[in-house]
């Protein structure tokens, strides 16, 4: 059963009742699956949650994780996400396609940074600022709190391009995704 | 858990409406322990037709109600108090847990206002018991109550069955509230498969026609689903040789020329040699490929096609990839092969192996108190009566899982997934109030007859016909055999120092025993003592024994 890890992305959808953050984290735990960053917010359904959680993996593992998951009484749905910006082996475009439970998604993630801005740092940050597009949230006559979004990539490079300032604070909310139906004809 | 409420009954408390709903569904024994935090509970209980049995520690409860399930074959239910009581059922959860035995526990929690204060008997009951059981809920809102015990009934005994647990505030099960006791539990996550895809089984009988040299595995999930008949009929039908876990002894009779031995560490070799080597398709019957059955993974079925039935379809693939997996419930699933069989046998030639299982291919080591055991066991076979059988952790439980070969007193009944010392004394209380017309009778060990013997006084009060073996070495037998083989033979904490009189302990619990180091007493001995409606000890002293054993051998031979 050993494969080599990769970076996966499961998706839950689940009853929003008290103790699910825990049941899913301490399942994740107990059975030792490693996770690199899990959010969770509602959806436009009442009472259903979505997690989207990424994981390292190898393939036997990762099937086991959604089994796992799918077996706690709260949890309503799993899927199994490939980015669509990356092109699927031929093993995993088998598995798409007996399984519904694996789907094409988009992908996004948001990074807040806090910065020093001064005569110094200003053209780096107005530089970084019109590339990535950012917006400014706050301006406190010394630092500046900029608000990032896009591809896991993009944000990667935002803080590459950010090494040479001095960042004071900085947060990235860990990806979100969204399964995409039609992008499984153009494989 | 949300419920549909239809007009507005009456308002009862939520303990009122608890106790109700397990009449309802036909409970009819509580194993509990009573505490600030469930007396509500048992205030109603005392109008109720459901007996409660007092333990004498809420781990005996917990194990009883394991016992119960497994002859009821409906959850068994217990009750505890907040704190060291919700503590102490732990334990008995994470056994149900691994043996996928339907119980429902509900635990008293403290009052709503003061939870998360560090309040006087405050534990975290929902987040300690969440890995120990299939699934738990706090009952934070009186509205949720009645949905919720008709969940936790469901739950536990649907699907891979195992242990619920819920934890009522004291306030909760104070509160009047128009409970409607018929709502439902509406649980959209919660799907069980129970008929396997018929493409997969169609499969599946083809491998195993086509098979050359097939096999069938058979693990705890045959009893757990009521199985037995319909896996006997596949067996006999089509000449399917059977090996087993530790979980599914006695299943199939040790004489039938099918039956092949155990698998795993405590397993016979034969059984390991054919699952590793020579079968080319292997029929897996509800196993969970634990560790103690699949030692060695990388050898386990290397040359066989893999066919695995599992009500749970997390356990495929979990531990080994399997060829041809058929998720669903394992009486379904083979009533669905035998009617297909019906109509287009298959395997219609002779079993590649039959009858070469003997006993003496065990991979137990024989050590000087194996020959006594195996005596004892015996001795215990040839009692022709239907008993309920029970055993502890240690060399006794691995010696009587293969020496105990009277189907009137099979299968047995073992913790096999925790190894929980101290299980087979309530378990045994336990199945005996499910079925009150058969004796019981608990294999044990000295040192886990020591870790719950308190509920030795349940059985007394109760009249209980129950018989504990303990087969005495004065020591932790398992531990000292694991320090001889893996640690040189050096010793230490496997030695109590101190023997237990175990005839006057019986006494003084106002039960009766005897202490056997004559090898003609264990035969008499052990006719007496089932037959007594009394509750009794037969300690057999297995150095005496083993001496005595000797010298009638030596005078034999002489
Ligand atoms: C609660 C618990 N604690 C510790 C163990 C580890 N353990 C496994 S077997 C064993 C010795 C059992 O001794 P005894 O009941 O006397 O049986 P014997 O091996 O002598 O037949 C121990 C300590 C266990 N299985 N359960």
């Amino acid at each position: 059963m050993q494969s080599t890890e990769n970076r996966h992305v499961i998706a839950l959808e689940v009853e929003d009742k008290p103790g699910v953050l825990t049941r899913i984290s301490a399942l994740f735990s107990r059975r030792g699956f490693n996770v690199e960053s899990l959010t969770v917010g509602h959806t436009h359904q009442p009472g259903v949650s979505r997690f989207t959680i990424v994981v390292r993996a190898g393939e036997a593992e990762l099937e086991q994780i959604r089994k796992q998951t799918q077996k706690l009484v709260h949890v309503l749905k799993t899927y199994h996400v490939l980015d669509r910006e990356v092109e699927p082996d031929e093993r995993m475009k088998a598995i798409m396609a007996a399984s519904n439970q694996v789907q094409h998604a988009v992908m996004r993630e948001m990074a807040l940074v806090k910065v020093h801005y001064d005569a110094q740092s200003s053209r780096q940050i107005n530089h970084v600022v019109e590339v990535f597009s950012a917006r400014m949230l706050h301006w406190s006559g010394k630092d500046l709190v900029l608000e990032f979004s896009g591809t896991e990539a993009k944000i990667d490079a935002v803080f590459k391009e950010l090494d040479s300032v001095s960042v004071l604070e900085s947060v990235r909310t860990g990806k979100v995704a969204m399964s995409i139906e039609e992008e499984k004809v153009d494989l | 858990m949300a419920s549909k409420t239809k007009g507005s009954p009456l308002p009862m408390t939520g303990a009122k409406a608890l106790v109700r709903m397990m009449e309802d569904r036909g409970v009819e024994v509580i194993f509990g322990y009573p505490g600030g935090a469930n007396l509500p509970i048992y205030d109603e209980l005392r109008q109720s037709k459901i007996q409660h049995i007092l333990t004498r520690h809420e781990a005996g409860a917990a194990h009883m109600a394991e016992g119960y399930a497994r002859v009821a074959g409906s959850p068994g239910v217990c009750l505890a108090t907040s704190g060291p009581g919700a503590t102490n059922l732990v334990t008995g959860l994470a056994d149900a847990l691994l043996d996928s035995i339907p119980v429902v526990a509900i635990t008293g929690q403290i009052h709503r206002n003061l939870i998360g204060t560090d309040a006087f008997q405050e534990v975290d009951c929902f987040n300690i018991t969440m890995p120990v059981t299939k699934h738990n809920e706090l009952i934070k809102h009186e509205s949720d109550l009645v949905a919720a015990i008709d969940g936790a009934f469901y739950i536990a005994n649907s699907g891979r069955k195992g242990p619920v647990l819920l934890d009522i505030p004291v306030d909760v099960q104070l509160a009047n509230y128009p409970h409607d006791l018929k709502a439902k539990a509406i649980l959209p996550g919660y799907q069980p498969t129970v008929r396997g895809n018929i493409g997969q089984i169609k499969r599946a009988l083809r491998a195993l026609d086509r098979a050359e040299r097939p096999l069938v595995l058979i693990g705890g999930g045959v009893e757990a689903s009521g199985a037995v008949a319909e896996l006997l009929s596949l067996v006999r039908k089509c000449r399917l040789p059977v090996v087993r876990t530790l979980m599914a002894t006695g299943v199939i009779g040790a004489d039938d020329e099918l039956y092949q031995g155990m698998i795993g560490t405590h397993g016979n070799s034969l059984a390991n040699r054919l699952v590793n080597q020579d079968a080319d398709v292997i029929l897996a019957i509800g196993v969970k490929m634990s560790n103690r059955s699949i030692v060695k993974p990388e050898l386990f079925a290397k040359k066989a096609k893999l066919i695995q039935i599992d009500i749970d379809p997390a356990e495929i693939g979990k531990n080994l990839p399997a060829d041809i997996p058929i998720v669903g419930d394992i009486k379904e699933t083979l009533r669905d092969m035998n009617r297909r069989i019906e109509e287009k046998p298959i395997c219609g030639r002779e079993p590649w192996i039959l009858g070469k299982h003997k006993r003496s291919t065990t991979m137990l080591p024989k050590t000087d108190a194996a020959r006594v055991m195996e005596l004892v066991f015996d001795e215990l076979s040839k009692i022709d009566q239907k008993l309920h059988v029970t055993t502890d952790v240690g060399r006794h439980q691995m010696w009587a899982n293969h020496h105990m070969t009277n189907p009137k007193h099979l299968p047995l009944f073992t913790s096999g997934g925790l190894g929980t010392m101290g299980f087979g004394l309530p378990a045994a209380i336990g199945c005996w109030f499910a079925d009150k017309e058969t004796p019981v009778v608990n294999i044990s060990g000295d040192g886990s007859f020591m870790m719950n013997m308190q509920e030795f006084l349940v059985a007394v009060e109760h009249k209980v016909p129950l018989t504990v073996i303990v087969l005495n070495d004065f020591r932790l037998g398992m531990i000292r055999e694991l320090q001889n083989l893996k640690y040189g033979k050096r010793h230490i904490a496997n030695d109590f120092n101190r023997d237990l009189d175990y005839p006057l302990l019986a006494q003084a619990m106002g039960g009766w025993g005897e202490t056997i180091v004559d090898p003609k007493r264990i035969g008499p001995a052990l006719k007496k003592a089932i037959q007594s409606r009394k509750p009794n000890i037969l300690c057999f002293d297995l150095e005496l024994l083993d001496q005595r054993a000797n010298l009638s051998l030596k005078e034999k031979a002489g």
